[in-house]
């Protein structure tokens, strides 16, 4: 299943939400940004009066003041300048600490169903890449946003103002400015994103490369990643060469539209100093203009291209509060620890069970392994059986009542599921302990830990329970990670844990060990392990065989073989001697 | 524009940064000079601009449509729509160079990688590597896009400077001289600023990090809870990034500002020279006017300049990055100048350390006390691992040579050692699984039978021609083992080494695979390390390894029954347990 991508209705507003709610530090910027655009507008303003003044000849005295006028102008701009650029930027990081904030609380709260099928590849994404991406357009854009509209309009206000029938000719250009941008911006976020995604395609290549080192040199598959990097580039170039094409047409489209303007204002300023209608110096000023607001409007023109593939990163960000909760917690609570599950159907679509109506009573303490070949449905039942997913025919309910109507909270404490994945997060080992308990004491950890037999390696830490842990800290195995989870099971302490093969990513060796701190997690719980080793099914109390979504057989291992079905055939060659 | 990558990477001289650019900019000499001239005719229409400007203020304003206004917007509009083709045509060749210089070290990098074997994951972490591909080498790019657009603005300067002077000397020498002054105290801004950037960056990375690490951690911790604790710890990191954000807003604006004040100060100093001159009639209005502009215009070439010494300066650095990449020794590099003489398809391969040997067209299967010690074994066999612990190279013998004499080409082309989590890559399934190319569709279907994966074909979209994710995401760890056992098995390799095959497949599958596996390698050499009596029972013959050493060799069912030390391995029963108990399972763990 794919994540949501927000609407643009859904984009718009929650935009607009987001700036008003920063209205106020939103309008003090767009008023410093103003006034710091006007204070830079004198400059040509001043020559042109000083041009006029020229010819009509003038007395150095009169320079001076001009000139003294304009120093007084430039440290203006420069006061503002320094004050608007940083309530633009502070505003640029509250607005986007808040929506990475949000974004982050949206994401731990999404429906375990969703985050069980969807997998984190594509949260992983929109949490590095699309957050850069939005930061990017937030950190430097919108500021600059404001700067160059800001200064765009006002300098075109002040050639108006300087001489409105002058300052027509500003607009010879427009026409064809707005619309090569139009023309661009149309094809640019498609182009880019192609870009972008070639690069990473790359980076992806280089590192498979690096991570299968071993593979590719026992495989003699060098030559095949070579061609791989190579077509890789290829697609690298081909998205380059498009993007250059679509600026190919823009740049000179937009450069001649800043030529035009000059010509025409001096043109037809010339004409209108001949009427009588327009000073030299006012030409002056306004030509000027014409070429001071260049940089502005090319600055704005690339803001926009950028803000357009923050807008589609900004889709996907807040598109994820699109998921809906798949649990209503209900108030019934259970009255006995024990799991059942009647006539249990689950279709991951419509129409095609995986699972047809299972029955499943256990009891108390008892321990009951799952086998099956792959694809049978082992682990959805699993799933079922931790209260992941709601079933989609009959129900899974502990002491009377259904599992997906207890609350996250208080579900855990009833089943927990232990799947193959474990995952060392960043920070203290005892932070990642704590996750189960928050108000675990060092001494709990360490019981939880000398329970599942970790103890020895974890006090042997440099720095023992505080030591950092996880990609940057002290590097786990994959043994180790696995006990760190099964302490925290110990910490979260449930009665029923379904563990859906738990050790099977693990090599044979530590696999032992682990099965050693295991069992004394499962002590005293009611276990249904789903299994792919027949030793575990052989310790179970009783064996439930899953083929094709159903239980084909079910009961005592030594029955089971005694009947001479599916399972004992399985461990007569398993164990044959 | 010439397509890239091109076919020919080339050989890079390794002997230092600079040499490494040199090479680069000859391979691309041609379109370095080309973008060089535009650039210089792009600079200068550019830089004479404000001197067409000034003659129509003099001579074209004040006499309403004369000759004198129709010939300087003419020349005006000429100098614009010249500027307006060499900066197209400019940016195409810049991109051009950048895209040659970044492309071509890629490629260097992303060869280099599939030739050294795991010797480069020795030397260097793999986000470092990927780090040269990522960002240093689009540093090269920037080096060569923009050398040409630094020499044009030089070219303007100067031309500028002979234009400046002639009207007038003092102005000229004020604008030539007090120019550059002003960029330099500009440019001594900037590294502070780029500091703080850099501790935002940094900063920015932990909460990047902090994100990444909660999101694929994300199962547990709905599972078990503690989505505050993250949520918590992400906030506060957050608000860390949102302080240095704070401090580069600082410092940015105060630059900004003084970007502001330098150059506009030196406009007035410009303006206020200029109208003395003006008033005396040393110089027209409209000379004044180009003053103005020509102050304007030179900062740009002046940034250029002050631009370049930060690329060049990153880009050496990037070199060097690069270059420790491409000095990692190729696999192979240590092979005897001249191999021993090929052994034939029957000889024996013998591990002489553990006194394993291989016997041909058998199917061996070694279990141990260790597994790590047997993989070992297994590694050796393929001459993989390098020369740990100081081993005597004469370690692995075939027929009469020894395995190191050989070229390496040569052993892996027939020996081929899968390992027990091997790697699988981003493509289609076919391409996956044929790596020695020109498999038909039949032994494909046949290897994936042989592994029992043809629920793979179901998973994936469009079976065999579907797309695997990377590092085989999509799919189950124990499809992936079965994808990977496939892939082995159709190197079709004379002598096959496969570590715990089945490690993460179910015992349904399991027993099937070992049967298929011994059909499909019957009369081939073949090794599998195992401790799985479904894989056992399947083989010719078991290696039992103690302590490094072989220590019994037999069918499964004779060692079963006559050696209680392979009984014990294989029930993986715990060492202190008594015999009854291991062989009656009765009081299995508990």
């Amino acid at each position: 299943m794919r994540l949501p991508v927000a609407e643009a209705s859904t984009l718009r507003r929650h935009t607009a939400g987001l700036l008003r709610r920063h209205r106020r530090s939103l309008s003090g910027v767009v008023v410093l940004h103003v006034l710091a655009a006007t204070a830079g507008l004198a400059g040509p303003w001043l020559l042109g009066r000083l041009v006029d003044a020229v010819q009509a000849g003038t007395t150095t005295a009169t320079a001076d003041r001009t000139i003294l006028v304009l120093v007084a102008a430039v440290l203006a701009q420069t006061v503002l300048i320094r004050y608007a650029q940083r309530a633009a930027m502070v505003l640029g990081e509250t607005v986007f600490a808040d929506l990475r904030e949000e974004f982050i609380a949206t994401v731990t709260r999404l429906p375990l169903s969703t985050v069980e099928r969807a997998g984190t590849g594509d949260l992983v994404a929109r949490t590095t890449t699309d957050i850069d991406r939005v930061q990017y357009t937030v950190r430097f854009g919108v500021p600059r946003v404001l700067v160059t509209t800001a200064t765009t309009a006002l300098t075109v206000v002040a050639a108006l103002l300087t001489n409105p029938l002058v300052a027509l000719g500003l607009f010879a250009g427009a026409p064809l400015l707005i619309g090569v941008t139009r023309w661009y911006l149309r094809r640019a976020t498609s182009a880019y994103l192609r870009e972008s995604a070639a690069y990473a395609t790359i980076n992806g290549t280089i590192t498979e490369s690096v991570e299968g080192a071993r593979t590719v040199d026992a495989l003699s598959l060098g030559a095949r990643r070579r061609r791989r990097l190579d077509a890789d580039l290829r697609e690298a170039f081909a998205a380059e060469s498009a993007t250059l094409n679509l600026r190919t047409v823009l740049f000179p489209g937009v450069d001649t539209s800043f030529v035009l303007p000059t010509v025409a204002v001096l043109i037809w300023g010339a004409f209108l100093i001949s009427t009588g209608h327009a000073t030299v110096g006012a030409v002056t000023t306004i030509a000027l203009y014409a070429i001071q607001v260049i940089n502005p409007i090319g600055e704005l023109i690339f803001w926009l291209d950028e803000i357009q593939v923050g807008a589609t990163s900004l889709a996907r960000i807040i598109g994820v509060a699109d998921v809906p909760q798949d649990r209503t917690e209900g108030t019934a609570r259970p009255t006995d620890e024990q799991v059942r599950a009647s006539g249990v159907r689950y279709a991951y679509r419509p129409g095609h069970d995986v699972l047809h109506g299972i029955d499943l009573d256990l009891t108390d303490g008892e321990r009951l392994a799952v086998v099956g070949p792959s694809g049978a449905g082992k682990s959805t039942l699993g799933r079922m059986l931790a209260g992941i997913h709601p079933p989609t025919g009959g129900s899974v309910t502990v002491g009377g009542v259904p599992l997906v109507d207890l609350p996250l909270d208080g579900l855990r404490g009833h089943v927990a599921l232990v799947t193959q994945e474990h995952h060392v997060f960043v920070g203290p080992l005892a932070d990642n302990l704590r996750l189960a308990d928050p108000s675990a004491d060092d001494g709990a950890l360490e019981r939880a830990l000398r329970a599942v037999d970790a103890w020895d390696w974890v006090e042997a830490l440099p720095e023992g329970l505080a030591t950092g842990v996880g990609s940057g800290g002290v590097a786990l195995t994959p043994a180790q990670a696995q006990q760190i989870a099964l302490a925290r099971l110990v910490l979260l302490d449930p009665h029923t844990l379904v563990l859906d093969e738990a050790t099977s990513l693990i090599d044979p060796r530590a696999a032992r060990h682990l099965e050693r701190s295991l069992s004394s997690v499962l002590e005293g719980r009611t276990v249904i392990a789903i299994a792919h080793r027949l030793h575990t099914a052989h310790d179970a109390d009783r064996v439930a065989v899953v083929d094709g979504g159903r239980i084909t057989e079910i009961g005592p291992h030594d029955d089971l073989v005694a009947a001479g079905g599916d399972y004992a055939s399985l461990w007569d060659s398993w164990q044959r001697e | 524009m010439r397509p890239l990558p091109l076919p020919d990477p080339g050989h890079p001289p390794l002997t230092g940064p600079w040499a490494y650019l040199r090479w680069l900019g000859r391979r691309q000499i041609g379109v370095l000079l080309g973008a060089t001239a535009v650039s210089v005719v792009g600079n200068v229409a550019g830089a004479l601009q404000p001197l067409a400007l000034g003659m129509v203020v003099d001579d074209g304003l004040t006499h309403g449509l004369s000759s004198g206004l129709w010939s300087g917007c003419l020349l005006l509009f000429a100098l614009g729509m010249t500027q307006v083709g060499a900066n197209v045509w400019g940016h195409r060749l810049e991109v051009e160079n950048w895209l040659r210089a970044a492309f071509a070290s890629s490629q260097q990098i992303g060869h280099h990688v599939t030739r050294t074997g795991d010797a480069v994951t020795d030397t260097l972490p793999t986000g470092e590597v990927v780090a040269t591909v990522a960002s240093d080498a689009l540093r090269m790019g920037e080096v060569f896009s923009i050398l040409p657009r630094l020499i044009g603005g030089i070219v303007a300067y100067l031309t500028l400077g002979v234009v400046l002077l002639t009207i007038s000397p003092p102005l000229g020498l004020l604008v030539l001289l007090g120019l550059p002054v002003v960029v330099a105290v500009l440019s001594l801004l900037v590294p502070p600023l780029q500091r703080r950037q850099a501790a935002q960056r940094e900063a920015t990375g932990r909460l990047t990090t902090l994100g990444a690490d909660t999101v694929s951690g994300l199962r547990i911790l709905r599972g078990i809870g503690g989505e505050d604790v993250f949520t918590g710890r992400y906030r506060e990191q957050s608000q860390k990034v949102r302080g240095t954000g704070v401090a580069v807003a600082q410092t940015q604006s105060f630059l900004d500002a003084l970007q502001t004040l330098l150059p506009g100060i030196f406009l007035a100093v410009v303006v206020w020279a200029g109208a003395r001159l003006a008033i005396t009639g040393d110089i027209t209005p409209g000379q004044l006017v180009s003053f103005y502009g020509f102050a304007a215009f030179l900062t740009q070439p002046l940034w250029t300049a002050s631009e370049a010494i930060r690329v060049l300066t990153r880009a050496v650095v990037g070199a060097r990055k690069i270059l420790t990449v491409l000095r990692v020794p190729v696999a192979g590099h240590d092979d005897p100048a001249t191999p021993a003489e090929s052994p034939d398809a029957g000889a024996e391969l013998v591990d002489e350390r553990s006194g394993l040997v291989v016997r041909p067209g058998r199917l061996l299967a070694v279990v141990g006390s260790d597994p790590d010690e047997s993989a070992r074994i297994a590694l050796r066999l393929g001459r993989h691992g390098g020369d740990e612990d100081d081993a005597p190279v004469s370690d692995v013998r075939w027929g009469r040579a020894v395995l190191r004499a050989l070229g390496l080409t040569e052993v892996r082309g027939r020996i081929v050692v899968a390992e027990s989590t091997p790697h699988l890559f981003t493509g289609t399934l076919v391409d996956e699984l044929d790596v020695r190319g020109g498999a038909s569709r039949d032994d494909l279907l046949a290897a994936m039978r042989v592994a029992d994966a043809a629920d793979v074909l179901d998973s994936v979209p469009d079976g065999l021609d579907g797309e695997v994710e990377e590092k085989g995401r999509s799919l189950s760890g124990g499809q992936r083992q079965r994808v990977a056992l496939a892939r082995a098995l159709l190197t079709d390799a004379e002598v096959l080494v496969l570590i715990e095959p089945t490690s993460a497949v179910d015992a349904h599958t399991e027993a099937r695979i070992a049967q298929r596996l011994a059909e499909h390698r019957r009369g081939r050499t073949t090794v599998i390390v195992s401790a799985s009596p479904l894989v056992l029972d399947a083989v010719d013959e078991v290696a039992l390894v103690e302590h490094g050493r072989v220590t019994v060799t037999g069918p499964h069912r004779t060692l079963m029954t006559t050696h209680p030390g392979y009984r014990r391995v294989v029930s993986r029963s715990d060492d202190d347990e008594s015999p009854e108990e291991v062989t009656g399972h009765a009081t299995a763990r508990r």
